[in-house]
């Protein structure tokens, strides 16, 4: 009985490790994103600054929210083209 | 029972501790565009002012003193050495040099007078070889730019070959127009190579005026095309 629960406590330590170390890698990509949006804005000519929020409306389709406010909608078009529509 | 408050504490020291801090964004660094090649009679007169746009960029040259600078200075100084004009057919195979900012510039400018035509083609046949499918792979494989971003640079690329096209077709925009729009793009890419990819951001910079030598040059742009 004992060892069982010994098990499951190293278990639930394990589990909560890789939750603890699994958030830092998503925030990782979460800010590649944000710097690769950031590029393609600031490529387009439009005001930004720096992404701050990103929502992933569908594959390659992006609203994204600006330090300065600014928002936009960046997606790929049919023809291929890194489009950035400029949001109310 | 102290024990699990500490295990909690290392593990969110831990956690945090890989937490990669934002790196600062890419900006505007570089000073005024480099100045559009002031002889532009064909490709000849090219390749010779080729170090003179990359004098005028300081921050991207940084990463290019660092590199191999000893090996520039004697690539684009072929017309005060006469073996000059045999080394670039060996120097062609070997690893590209890149033009580095101090030493061509006042070489260059000496040079055009005393012989300008002979000079001029022993600095084209000097120019570093421009080996376009290795940088398109590793623009392509670099880390430095985001998917998006290299999307949206293809795209720009592709704007401007459009352009040369309407150019070389019903010579629509000028020729110097387009070296403006070309200065830019390659600024737009080397700041965003510059920090997180020197090496390819200095052969960037050293391959820049080759490749305006391909788009300039009628024949070798629709080569370039077909």
């Amino acid at each position: 009985m004992k060892r069982r629960i010994r098990r499951i406590v190293v278990l639930t330590q394990l589990l909560f490790a890789l939750a603890l170390f699994a958030a830092p890698l998503f925030a990782a990509d979460d800010e590649t994103l944000k710097k690769d949006l950031t590029a393609v804005i600031a490529l387009q000519g439009l005001p930004c600054g720096e992404v701050v929020n990103v929502i992933v409306q569908a594959e390659s389709d992006f609203a994204v929210t600006c330090k300065d406010a600014n928002k936009y909608r960046v997606y790929l078009n049919d023809a291929g083209r890194v489009v950035v529509d400029k949001q109310k | 029972m102290v024990r699990y408050p500490a295990v909690l504490l290392v593990l969110l020291c831990a956690g945090c501790a890989s937490v990669t801090p934002p790196q600062p964004q890419v900006a505007a660094i570089q000073p005024a565009a480099p100045k559009p090649v002031a002889t532009k009679p064909g490709d000849r007169a090219v390749p010779a002012a080729t170090p003179e746009p990359v004098a005028s960029q300081p921050v991207t040259s940084q990463p290019v003193a660092s590199q191999p600078v000893a090996s520039q200075p004697a690539a684009s100084q072929p017309a005060a050495t006469p073996a000059a004009t045999s080394a670039p057919q060996a120097a062609r195979g070997a690893v590209k040099p890149s033009p580095v900012k101090p030493v061509p510039q006042p070489v260059l400018k000496g040079a055009a007078p005393i012989a300008p035509a002979g000079a001029a083609s022993r600095v084209a046949a000097a120019a570093p070889a421009l080996d376009l499918d290795a940088l398109k792979a590793r623009l392509r494989a670099t880390k430095a730019i985001g998917v998006f971003t290299k999307i949206s640079l293809k795209n720009k690329v592709d704007d401007l070959m459009k352009q040369f096209t309407e150019h070389y077709q019903g010579k629509k925009p000028p020729l110097a127009e387009l070296r403006l729009s070309y200065d830019l793009l390659m600024m737009k890419v080397l700041s965003l190579l510059q920090d997180s990819d020197q090496t390819l951001a200095s052969e960037v910079v050293s391959s820049r005026e080759a490749i305006w030598a391909l788009l300039a040059d009628e024949k070798k742009f629709f080569a370039l095309q077909g």
